[in-house]
This record gives C-alpha cells, sequence and structure tokens, in this order.
C-alpha cells in the first residue's frame, strides 16, 4: 500500500520527458497498453500499470487537462477553471490552516466537478461519476483472469501442505493461504476464484491461477509423476545382485537388484513416485550406477587383479 | 448481479446480456462476428454457455482497452490462446529448465 501515498508523475509513467509532443504521449502509451494489457500480461501486478498508464494518458492526451495538470499536478481537477498556479498554491497553503469542516463543490459549465477546498479526495467521486461515461463500452466488465507462478519445493508437491502466497499490486497487495493438494505436479494451475482481475462496474472479479513450478530435488527428478532416483551400488553387488535400502519421497524401502544390472538399468518400484489424487500413483525409477572405490585396498586390488585374470568378459565387445 | 437457484445449462440473451454487461444486440452481433458462441434453438432464438460470459468480458477489456476493433480483437483472442498453448507445451516439456 506504500506506492499509494505518494502518486507517480504521469509522464515517469508513460516513460516520457514533460516537453513530449502528444505523438510522442500517444506512441508511449500505446506501447505500455500493448505490454501491460491484462488479458495480454497475465501478471497480476499489470492490471495495476494498465491503469496507471491509462489514467495518465487519459490526463496527457487532452491538451488542457495536460495545460492544468502541468500547472497543478494531481490536483488540478479540484482547481476552478480561471486560477492561476500561484494563487492556487497560496490558496492550498492558506486552506491547510483553516478550518476543514465547510467544503463545498459544485459543477461547472463543461460537466466537471470543481472543488475549492481540499478536506477529503473528491476524485474517486469524480471517477464514479464520469468514470463510465468516458469509456463508453467498458461497463461492467468481469475482471481477466490472472496468473502467477508458485514455486514449491519437492517435498510439498509430494506430501501437500499450506503457503502463504503475496500477490503483488499497488492496490491490492494481499497474501492468502493456499492449500496445496498433494500430488501436484509440474505446470499444474490451481485456481483461487475471484483473486485475479478487478472488475468494472458490478462485474465479478477475475480468477488467479498459480501455475506450479516445483524446485529441482537434489536427489529425486520428476518426470510427471514418476520419480527418477540414482541408485549406486557397487561392482559386486551389481554383478551379484543385492537387496539395498533405498530413499523414495515417502520412506526408505527395499529393492532388489538382480544379479548382472549395468549401469543405467532402471528398476521399476510402482506407484512409489508422486500420489495422484485421480488415480494411480507414479513410479519410482531407480537407475543403477555403479561406483567403484577410488582407493583400493591391498586385498581389494589382489582380488580384481585376479578377477581381471580369469574373467574374460569384454565390456566394450557389442552384443 | 441476480444468481440463478437452480443449475442452467444455457442462458437465453437476455440473462446473458445482463450477466456480461452487454446490450442484447451487441450480444447477437458479437455472435454473428463470431467472437461469441452460441446455439439457436428452432424458433431462431440465441442460447449460451456460461461460459461465454468471461470471453465477452475479455472481448470487452481487449476492445476498450486497446482500442481495437472487433475483427481486431478476434484476431488478438487467437493469438493469445495459441501462445498459451505453446507456453504450456514448452513447459511441458522434460528438458525445459529456464523460467520465462
Amino acid at each position: 500500500m506504500a506506492a499509494r501515498t505518494e502518486r507517480r508523475d504521469f509522464y515517469e509513467i508513460l516513460g516520457v520527458g514533460r516537453d513530449a509532443s502528444p505523438d510522442e504521449i500517444q506512441r508511449a502509451y500505446r506501447r505500455l497498453a500493448r505490454k501491460f494489457h491484462p488479458d495480454v500480461n497475465k501478471d497480476p501486478e499489470a492490471q495495476e500499470r494498465f491503469k496507471d498508464v491509462s489514467e495518465a494518458y487519459d490526463v496527457l492526451s487532452d491538451p488542457d487537462d495536460r495545460k492544468r495538470y502541468d500547472m497543478f499536478g494531481h490536483d488540478f481537477r479540484h482547481v476552478p477553471d480561471g486560477v492561476d498556479a500561484a494563487t492556487w498554491a497560496r490558496g492550498r497553503a492558506a486552506a491547510g490552516r483553516r478550518d476543514r469542516g465547510s467544503r463545498s463543490r459544485g459543477f461547472n459549465q463543461d460537466g466537471r466537478v470543481d472543488f475549492d477546498t481540499d478536506g477529503f479526495d473528491p476524485e474517486e467521486i469524480f471517477r464514479d461519476l464520469f468514470g463510465s461515461a468516458r469509456r463508453p463500452g467498458w461497463g461492467s466488465v468481469a475482471g481477466a483472469d490472472q496468473e502467477t507462478e508458485l514455486t514449491i519445493s519437492f517435498d510439498e508437491a509430494f506430501h501437500g501442505g499450506t503457503r502463504s502466497v503475496t500477490i503483488a499490486g499497488p492496490n491490492r497487495t494481499r497474501t492468502l493461504e493456499v492449500a496445496i493438494p498433494p500430488g501436484v505436479i509440474e505446470g499444474q494451475r490451481i485456481r483461487l476464484a475471484g483473486q485475479g482481475g478487478t472488475g468494472s462496474g458490478s462485474g465479478p472479479d477475475g480468477d488467479l491461477y498459480l501455475v506450479v513450478r516445483i524446485a529441482p530435488h537434489s536427489r529425486f527428478r520428476l518426470e510427471g509423476r514418476d520419480v527418477h532416483v540414482e541408485l549406486p551400488v557397487s561392482p559386486w553387488e551389481a554383478a551379484l545382485g543385492t537387496s539395498v535400502s533405498i530413499a523414495t519421497p515417502g520412506g526408505a524401502v527395499q529393492m532388489r537388484v538382480p544379479p548382472g544390472s549395468s549401469c543405467g538399468r532402471r528398476l521399476r518400484l510402482r506407484h512409489r513416485g508422486m500420489p495422484n489424487p485421480r488415480g494411480d500413483a507414479g513410479d519410482l525409477l531407480a537407475e543403477v550406477k555403479i561406483k567403484v572405490p577410488r582407493t583400493l585396498s591391498d586385498d581389494e586390488r589382489r582380488l580384481f587383479e585376479e578377477l581381471a585374470k580369469s574373467s574374460t568378459f569384454d565390456a566394450r565387445r557389442r552384443r | 448481479m441476480t444468481v440463478a437457484l437452480v443449475r442452467v445449462p444455457l442462458l437465453a440473451i437476455e440473462q446473458f446480456a445482463g450477466l456480461a454487461g452487454l446490450h442484447p444486440d451487441m450480444a447477437r452481433r458479437l455472435v454473428s462476428l463470431g467472437l461469441l458462441e452460441a446455439s439457436q434453438d428452432a424458433s431462431g432464438e440465441l442460447w449460451f454457455s456460461t461460459s461465454q460470459v468471461s470471453v465477452a468480458a475479455r472481448i470487452q477489456r481487449l476492445r476498450a482497452g486497446l482500442a481495437l476493433n472487433y475483427a481486431g480483437v478476434g484476431v488478438v483472442i487467437d493469438l493469445l490462446d495459441r501462445i498459451a498453448e505453446l507456453e504450456a507445451a514448452l513447459h511441458a516439456r522434460p528438458d525445459y529448465g529456464g523460467r520465462p
């Protein structure tokens, strides 16, 4: 909310200089409108940017409004016609000291609301009165759906949980508690009804979709719901077969390594992968990886040399 | 806004127009432009599925926000949908490691 107290300069919002030509202003506006239109850019912040850009353009594209904005800044709509900048500045300073209880307002000939004191923010009323008239066709329109990425850990994806998600946006920065169902997968969309773009008029707000991204895990690699894991074994375990305890996301399980398992062999444990709320869980795929000791003891060296002498196995011969 | 108490699978044009914040004539025009989908019954009346309400909102936002005509809105919507599909397909690739 902090961003709103100090309103940004309209020229700054459009990224143009104060001496920009109407043509430059239009060009800057069109470029930004394309970039931040809530249907083009799903980022929750885009709608706020789009609103700011449109508001800035509304003012700066009207020669009269622009002149008054240059003179009086964001207050220009409160300033009655025919008042010069110096008088207004003096009047404002005096009004600040006066009692703010009495305020009056009126409509002048061109339909604008004029306020001669600044006790409250009349621009809200101005927008209510003229907002729809200035944008024909933008009546009660539902808000756009928005999309933002939510990166969760492998464990959160596997077990589910709740996550506080802070959605940015100068007017609507808010924190939501999001329940993550167990077994979400990469790219899955979690829908938060009514948390998307604000509707205009009585139009309902859009939905916010959180697109799940799962952060890489040090041991487990995901492919859809299948979980891949490396299974390190010694050369003799790979040759003779063994039964090893292997860590899976759901806890340790015993896995049988059949004799004659070469590097790269994939051993499948059915339904030990990512759970599936609507069906069978994925599989766990353990890939055999043969490790040898970096240095050999005298005994190990002797046995390996003996094996090398008596074995007829050629690892490089094509089968 | 009124909420139907029973589940209605299809909306009559007045009902649809009310929900979408459109004049019924405008809803008819958007159908003939191929921007909204509606089915026609034997008497020629148009019936809309509820999903078309958000489609109509999207059309109005694009038209007003980007100063597009309805033909342009149609192109933009087709392209945005295609991009969304392609991005989803790209993310689904196992070798896609980066962030957009």
